[in-house]
């Protein structure tokens, strides 16, 4: 285990700036979601830190379930094989507003996928909100409904986002140098 | 949707006084795991709140995964018998000083399975941090090491709790008024 100071590159977001936004994104979604029934439906692992802090700030009634998804694809999340859902709702999402909260979009595969899941379950709506988008890394076309922050086409950890499952516990986003990161303590 | 207003009791446990604790059991778990190889365990849904605030404040390395567990028999979490694991942990334990995030221990019955469970994979250490201790209503023997706050035999929300799945995302711990609280409304 590294420390991280060995191979930050920079903090790109930090805690008091995710903070404001974070509630922004709440008191907004509040607003779009009056009077409707809605389900926050979290992207394990990396959504876990937003989606506790982004139910902080909704006034709004709404309910909470988990999913957690795998590539079948070799190699890291973001590749091109279908999704495997290791942990399906356990709520019946027809007839229902679906919010899915998730860390951060990058190709938009993923998420792509469970969209069209979702969907074939018929709620009433399907949104997504997500704390970082990496555009410049989109490969399918993937709208993203709610945006916390646009961030660069870097390699990013922090605030429920891990690199080789450690770090997520940071309070801050930032980016690491992954030569610093790759070599040898 | 009632609002949580028209039912609540009292407020067992302020926001301030919730944070002061987290922070202070952090603190000691930073000490106490100095050096080891820590993986918190989170089981959903009602962890997930004081899994984010407390690792956010842990100033050691560590790793965070999840298991969803649910009863075979009928009705809630707590009534006893065997144990269904829904999702299992990504993370092999062996050899890893695992620390399981609860948010409250009742019965104890489904944290004792777990316990049980996670023992035969053989981690190095397996502790307890529970964020409320209900033991008025223990029906076995679990060692907690780590306690944020015992409480009264009474219906809580809030914090990670729910009541018929709302109101997990309110920052406090609250008693309902069970005379007063109306889930069809």
């Amino acid at each position: 285990m590294r420390d991280y100071h060995e191979f930050i590159e920079e903090v790109l977001v930090n805690e008091t700036t995710i903070d404001e936004r974070v509630a922004e994104l709440g008191a907004q979604i509040s607003r779009d979601y009056t009077g409707e029934e809605l389900l926050i439906v979290c992207l394990l692992r990396g959504g876990i830190t937003f989606t506790a802090d982004l139910t902080r700030h909704l006034t709004i009634p709404h309910t909470l379930d988990c999913m957690s998804l795998s590539s079948y694809g070799v190699g890291h999340y973001a590749s091109s094989g279908n999704v495997r859902v290791n942990l399906d709702l356990m709520t019946n999402i027809e007839g229902l507003n679906v919010l899915l909260v998730e860390d951060i979009v990058d190709s938009g595969r993923t998420l792509a996928h469970v969209l069209q899941m979702l969907k074939t379950r018929e709620p009433k709506s399907l949104r997504v909100c997500v704390l970082l988008d990496k555009k410049y890394r989109r490969e399918v076309p993937v709208v993203v409904d709610y945006v916390g922050f646009d961030v660069p086409d870097k390699y990013v950890f922090g605030y429920g986002i891990d690199i080789d499952e450690h770090y997520r516990h940071l309070p801050f986003i930032a980016s690491a140098d992954l030569s610093k990161y790759r070599k040898e303590a | 949707m009632q609002d949580y207003k028209d039912f609540l009791g009292e407020i067992l446990i302020d926001e301030q006084s919730l944070q002061n604790r987290i922070k202070e059991l952090a603190a000691e778990i930073s000490r106490d795991y100095q050096g080891k190889d820590l993986l918190l365990i989170c089981i959903l849904r009602g962890g997930i709140v004081f899994l984010v605030d407390l690792m956010r404040h842990i100033t050691v390395p560590l790793q965070v995964d999840f298991m969803a567990v649910s009863s075979y028999g009928a009705g809630a979490r707590q009534s006893g018998g065997s144990v269904r694991l829904s999702l299992d942990l990504k993370t092999d334990i062996r050899s890893k000083d695992v620390l399981l995030v609860e948010d409250i221990v009742d019965s104890g019955n489904t944290i004792a399975y777990v316990l049980e469970f996670l023992q035969t994979r053989q981690p190095r250490s397996l502790r307890i941090c529970a964020l409320l201790d209900k033991e008025e209503r223990r029906e076995t023997t679990i060692p907690i090491y780590y306690r944020g706050f015992s409480i009264p035999n009474k219906f809580v929300f809030g914090y990670g709790l729910d009541l018929d799945e709302y109101y997990r995302n309110l920052p406090f711990i609250a008693v309902v008024d069970l005379e007063k609280y109306n889930p069809s409304d």
